[in-house]
């Protein structure tokens, strides 16, 4: 063995420098491979002790929990052993693993029924202060605490804390913005749209999707007045009215759609015309056709698509012209309105009688 | 009566099973869990409950195959109610076209459970 070994450091030691390198190389990558294997297996068999930890402990949340919803008396006071339950989750809110498991827990069950029973929950999750702690995370410096505490009390309906999540509608990171907005609608629907009226940093249009998806589940669909938000100095905010206007009709907020004809951004202008189109706004055609040359070939093209609808029959000494314009559109568009214009017309098709005779025919009548 | 009616529930979610579990055995019933489909089909076979409650979405075998399973393999009347979630409308008519005998949309009442599972016993 020494005998080797020693044949092993002559052989080295003889050997070329790039041998010398190579078997140093070859050396410090083995033993990088074999620490990385070792740290591998540790944090493994690390996160499988976590996980069989985690599972005792959510099972034993699970037991307390429903121990909790079956041991309350008849007169809505709170038990005894309730009140041991309380105290132990409480105790156990205080570590950040074991507060996620109880929170996973109770939302594992509230996400499934409804009732007394999850009102029960909610009960629960105010007489273990866990509220408070998350009330108070919204303080936090870190914008992911704040993000997952909104979503947290989201997801337990806890309006008292309306007033201290508004004051942040305009936070710099977006994901804590949308947190804030899914809460608002989510508990309080159409009201919850407020803060619209104070939000200065932009709505993305994936933002305006999921709360238009929201806003749909609800059973009460008054919407509330909408003239604010198309005003608004936040092009994202308008747009979303604009959807708004579109989606529930709101006729009452057409003076206002109207008046974003004349908005600097041109995207707005082409909404409006949408969206007044939609609602059947006849008092835009007469705008529009008066200041066509002024419109950009958006919205020129924009304007046929609505007039397509919404022509009238003295439109069509208007629309003729533009049967040859150099626009695909809005020649294809103008073809239409002026067939359209022409179908309408009194005795535009006739049915002209044949004076022909067939005799053909009379002779085989006679005939047979 | 009603003491020893055996009533199956196949649901993955443990904790809703074990709230079912105390509810339902508090009105009387003797509830036995599945915590998926395949296991479901098991207990079925052996077991032979009056009612099975079942969730659509289950690891191994879903809800539809289990009342699949019931109609057509082993052709029982046994009444089998459906739990769905949202946005699975479309599975619950499927759940219906295989023989499902009602369904309950989640989040459900476990009170309103409870009176159905009387009446279909009834």
């Amino acid at each position: 063995m020494v005998n080797l070994y020693q044949n092993i450091v002559d052989y080295l030691k003889n050997a070329p420098e790039v041998i010398q390198f190579l078997w140093a190389l070859i050396t410090t990558l083995i033993l990088i491979i074999c620490s990385l294997i070792l740290y591998l297996k540790h944090s493994r068999s690390r996160l499988r002790i976590k996980e069989r930890i985690q599972k005792v402990y959510q099972k034993k949340y699970e037991s307390d929990l429903i121990e909790y919803l079956y041991a309350g008396n008849e007169d809505n006071e709170i038990s005894v052993e309730q009140q041991q339950i309380v105290n132990y989750f409480k105790k156990c809110s205080t570590n950040r693993l074991k507060r996620k498991l109880i929170i996973t827990t109770l939302l594992k069950l509230r996400n499934e029924i409804s009732g007394e029973t999850a009102d029960a929950i909610q009960k629960l999750y105010y007489q273990t202060e866990m509220m408070n702690s998350a009330a108070a995370k919204l303080k936090h410096k870190k914008w992911n605490v704040v993000a997952r505490a909104i979503n947290e009390l989201t997801q337990f309906e806890i309006k008292e804390v309306h007033d201290q999540i508004i004051q942040l509608i305009n936070h710099p990171k977006r994901e804590v913005r949308k947190e804030i907005q899914m809460y608002l609608v989510k508990l309080f629907h159409f009201e919850g749209l407020d803060f619209l009226n104070i939000l200065t940093t932009p709505l993305s249009e994936w933002d305006q999707i999921q709360l238009l998806e929201i806003l749909q589940k609800f059973d009460d669909q008054e919407i509330p007045d909408i003239t604010n938000w198309l005003n608004s100095s936040n092009d994202s905010v308008a747009f979303f009215a604009l959807k708004l206007a579109k989606i529930y009709n709101q006729f009452e907020a057409k003076d206002a759609i109207i008046s974003l004809l004349y908005h600097p951004e041109k995207e707005m202008r082409i909404e409006a015309i949408g969206v007044l189109s939609h609602m059947g706004a006849i008092e835009a055609v007469a705008i529009l056709k008066n200041n066509f040359d002024q419109l950009s070939l958006d919205e020129q093209i924009a304007f046929f698509k609505m007039m397509e609808n919404m022509h009238e029959a003295h439109d069509e000494e208007f629309i003729i012209p533009f049967m040859n314009h150099v626009n695909f559109d809005i020649r294809v568009s103008a073809m239409k309105i002026v067939k359209a214009i022409e179908i309408k017309k009194p005795n535009a098709f006739k049915i002209i009688p044949s004076e022909k005779k067939y005799p053909e025919n009379t002779a085989l009548i006679k005939a047979s | 009566m009603s003491e020893s009616r055996k009533i199956l529930l196949a649901e993955d979610n443990s904790i809703l099973s074990l709230l079912l579990k105390f509810k339902l055995e508090k009105a009387g019933y003797d509830l036995i869990i599945a915590e998926n489909g395949k296991e479901a089909i098991e207990i079925i076979e052996k077991q032979k409950p009056e009612i099975i409650l079942t969730d659509v979405m289950m690891p191994f075998v879903s809800g539809l195959e289990i009342i699949s399973h019931v109609r057509n393999k082993l052709d029982l009347i046994t009444p089998v109610i459906v739990f769905s979630s949202a946005g699975q409308e479309e599975m619950v008519l499927n759940a219906f076209n295989l023989g499902a005998t009602d369904f309950m949309a989640k989040p459900f009442s476990p009170n309103e459970l409870v009176i159905r599972i009387k009446r279909l016993l009834q």
